[in-house]
């Protein structure tokens, strides 16, 4: 047996010892997962590389902290519940209109930023309260804005995987709008229709409407909604006219937007606020230290060089199988395309390498849903109330199946998708 | 006290400990690397000479210039402009330590992105030093990041949108000095950095111009030399020469539409001849096994070993590993090479220098050896 596999088992041992014998938050399992990788590896205890791996993921802490105190503070001005109350009531006569809006709106943050986790935490977060009132299942609800939030971050005209390759391998971000377009929004439309006609039949309004926070747009006019239109203003801005407007950072946004809550709708206590915001990010903003903990001692280790040859040594004939299980696993769009998404395209040289590096960031996009740390299923649990994460990832299952197909049908016919545009 | 505070209070403790002992070894890579000037170094400048702002900070850098006092051509060689590719930045050392120029002018500096020798990659596994045997003691040097340290310049924006040109790349980016020129001089901390180097450029009249890189064994541009439209024809011919000496180069010409590069910006905005040069560095690769020292300095590699025995990618990896005797041999002999043809195309512009080890002797008798 390779010693690297001994190391990988030996971690993937503890983590699960970690989580369901011991009951230990996900995020600390990670941690003393990635210690025994070194202890097995005779690495010693190499603090320095532990600390470094657990500042890996610090820009994406920074975002779901500030992401997350903007939501509560839109929650508690009131503008949450009025957006959804009002979302619902114009177009519950057109149920199918509604969930395709719905998903169009969802992916909204994702294409602009390259987040998937933007749009669970923002336009997510606006229409799951809508959603749950029609009587979806939550782990239905979960899976489908987590499944958006995948192709969000896939559709252009912003796609940070395709960045992540492009730099590895020296391909400018050119002519990408069409195969990302081709890689998510049919599936988006897909999405919808498989939510809408499998869980709604008729939207009965006044009872959706009950469930739904009372709307405070009376009381408070159009300033209601200003914090979601200064941060999707200033995300807008600093991408279309970036010249004038200085990219003040994400989190900045987030919270330039919740402050400017505090003036335009319902009283809250913006510290109580903040604070409550925190403790629910908290359990995912863990797991990210611990993921990059993992990830810094794998790299390390030789670990990930095992897996990333394992997946180059599949038979041609497993070729695409081994993609699509190997890719996602790494349980990181990011990790996953830097990792094994830069040597795919090499050996795809000769097929459209645009339509393959897009075809390749839409299986590397599912694997933030992917365990250990299933980030995007990890806040779509949150946002609807559902403890079990792995229930958001299992009814999402049918819809990951479609997406791989779709992406190894691009690459396998890459030419001739590249000559349909 | 409530035991929840006792407990937040045990983890503070714990926190301040795990800091401390860990901060202590991060600071280690502020202590900068010891670098002798030979004598065939004139003067030694910083590279905030060419743009103000720079002095006083980490982006700061020694110009080594090696004036022969005769007429001729101006050569730049620019080593680490990624830190993490340790060809290049030992190459430029040992021209500073050992060249010695006969006629023209050489200006050498080691370590164009200084501040990423102060910090690695999170998520890599980087060690942050190596250390060579040379003749009278070890000499211990620092292993960088690919980019400038983000403490420079933090946080990243999601997409880096390139200046002038206004291309959009992965938001890492905007801390990689080989995509920032021309570099402005109220921009990013890096694209001061390019824009200091645009300066000298232009201030000392560079002529012929090269920027040292190293790549991961699976990149296609690897073992090359990349040019922009005007060098070819000199490219050509320095293939020509090294291939006579069986030692096989890559033509490739710099993408038009590829902006921000050293190659393509200084080609298009200066009269310099730009060169770019790469090596192949397992340590940067993604099939990599067990990352440490072993594996900058040995470049010996289970993994790529398997990969390239499978063949369903191109790997440019000997199977006996790449050295960085071999590889900083490579750029030296390449560097010669396209110095000579610059000569024959330009007999005006002669540059000729001297005491640079010959690739053969650099493999036999280590690198170590022409180190002080």
């Amino acid at each position: 047996m390779p010693f690297e596999l001994i190391i990988l088992l030996s971690m993937l041992v503890v983590f699960a010892l970690g989580v369901f014998l011991a009951k230990l938050p996900s995020g600390v399992a990670l941690v003393l997962s990635a210690i025994v990788g070194a202890l097995v590896a005779g690495e010693g205890f190499p603090l320095r590389h532990l600390v470094e791996g657990a500042f890996g993921y610090l820009d994406a802490m920074l975002i779901i902290a500030t992401a997350m105190i903007f939501m509560k503070a839109l929650e508690a001005s009131g503008a949450l519940g009025t957006l959804g109350h009002l979302l619902v009531k114009s177009l519950y006569r057109w149920p199918t209109l509604l969930f395709v809006f719905i998903a169009l709106f969802v992916m909204f943050p994702g294409m602009l930023t390259g987040l998937s986790s933007a749009c669970i935490l923002t336009t997510g977060a606006l229409v799951a309260p809508a959603m749950l009132a029609m009587r979806i299942p939550a782990p239905a609800v979960g899976s489908f804005i987590a499944m958006l939030a995948v192709y969000g971050m896939i559709a252009p005209p912003i796609n940070i995987p395709v960045m992540i390759i492009g730099g590895g391998v020296d391909m400018p971000y050119i002519g990408f709008e069409k195969p990302l377009a081709l890689a998510s929004f049919p599936l988006a439309l897909v999405a919808a229709l498989y939510y809408r006609f499998r869980y709604v039949r008729k939207i009965h309004i006044d009872e959706v409407l009950s469930q739904l926070p009372s709307p405070v747009h009376a009381k408070h006019g159009i300033m209601l909604f200003a914090p979601l239109v200064l941060v999707v203003a200033l995300m807008v801005a600093i991408r279309v006219v970036p010249q004038y407007v200085p990219d003040i950072g994400i989190p900045l946004i987030f919270l330039l937007g919740s402050l400017a809550g505090l003036f335009t709708g319902e009283r809250m206590k913006f510290w109580t606020t903040a604070r409550s915001a925190i403790r629910d990010a908290m359990p995912v903003m863990v797991i990210l230290v611990g993921v990059g903990m993992f990830v810094q001692i794998m790299t390390l280790t030789g670990v990930r060089g095992f897996l990333a040859v394992g997946a180059l040594n599949l038979p041609p004939a497993f070729l695409y199988v081994g993609i699509s299980l190997l890719m996602p696993a790494f349980g990181s769009a990011y990790a996953s395309a830097s990792v094994i998404g830069v040597p795919l395209v090499y050996v795809f040289l000769g097929k459209d390498e645009i339509v393959v590096t897009s075809a390749l960031s839409l299986i590397a996009g599912l694997g933030d849903l992917m365990p250990p740390p299933m980030l995007l299923c990890a806040f779509a649990s949150q946002i609807v109330g559902e403890k079990n994460q792995f229930r958001i990832l299992r009814q999402s299952i049918p819809l990951m199946v479609l997406s791989l197909i779709v992406a190894i049908a691009m690459i396998a016919f890459a030419n001739s998708v590249a000559k349909m545009y | 006290m409530e035991r929840h505070h006792i407990t937040a209070l045990c983890m503070l403790i714990v926190i301040a400990v795990v800091c401390t002992l860990a901060g202590r070894e991060f600071l280690k890579m502020y202590e900068p690397d010891e670098i002798i000037p030979g004598p065939g170094v004139t003067k030694v400048d910083n590279l905030s000479s060419y743009s103000g702002d720079l002095a006083g900070t980490i982006s700061d850098t020694k110009v080594y210039v090696l004036d022969s006092g005769k007429p001729g051509a101006t050569a730049l060689v620019l080593g680490g402009t990624h830190p993490n590719e340790p060809a290049g930045f030992m190459t430029a050392v040992v021209l500073t330590e050992h060249a010695f120029v006969r006629e023209g002018r050489v200006i050498v500096i080691p370590q164009v992105c200084s501040s990423g020798f102060t910090c690695t990659d999170p998520l890599e596994g980087y060690p942050q030093s190596y250390s060579i045997q040379t003749k009278s003691k070890i000499r211990s040097f620092r292993f960088g990041a690919r980019g400038s340290n983000p403490l420079t310049e933090w946080p990243d924006p999601l997409v880096f949108l390139q200046y002038p040109s206004g291309q959009q790349l992965s938001g890492n980016e905007v801390r990689n000095l080989n995509r920032s020129y021309p570099g402005r001089p109220d921009g990013t901390v890096t694209e001061r950095v390019a824009y200091a180097v645009m300066q000298l450029i232009e201030r000392e009249n560079v002529d012929i111009a090269f920027d040292l890189h190293e790549a991961a064994p699976e990149i296609p541009i690897i073992n090359a030399i990349v040019t922009h439209e005007k060098g070819k024809d000199a490219a050509a011919s320095a293939l020509f020469t090294l291939e006579s000496e069986n030692l096989q180069f890559a033509l490739e010409m710099s993408p038009p539409n590829f902006h921000g590069l050293s190659h393509r910006e200084w080609g298009d905005r200066s009269a310099v001849f730009p060169y770019l040069m790469e090596t192949s560095n397992p340590i940067q690769g993604r099939l990599r096994g067990v990352t440490n020292e072993a594996l900058v300095v040995q470049g010996i590699d289970r993994k790529y070993f398997e990969a390239a025995q499978i063949g369903s990618m191109r790997i440019t990896y000997d199977l006996e590993g790449e050295p960085l005797a071999r590889r900083v041999g490579r750029h030296l002999r390449g560097l010669q090479a396209l110095l000579g043809a610059y000569m024959e195309s330009t007999p005006e512009k002669r540059i000729v220098v001297d005491s640079v080890p010959e690739y053969e002797e650099i493999l036999a008798r280590g690198l170590g050896d022409f180190l002080h």
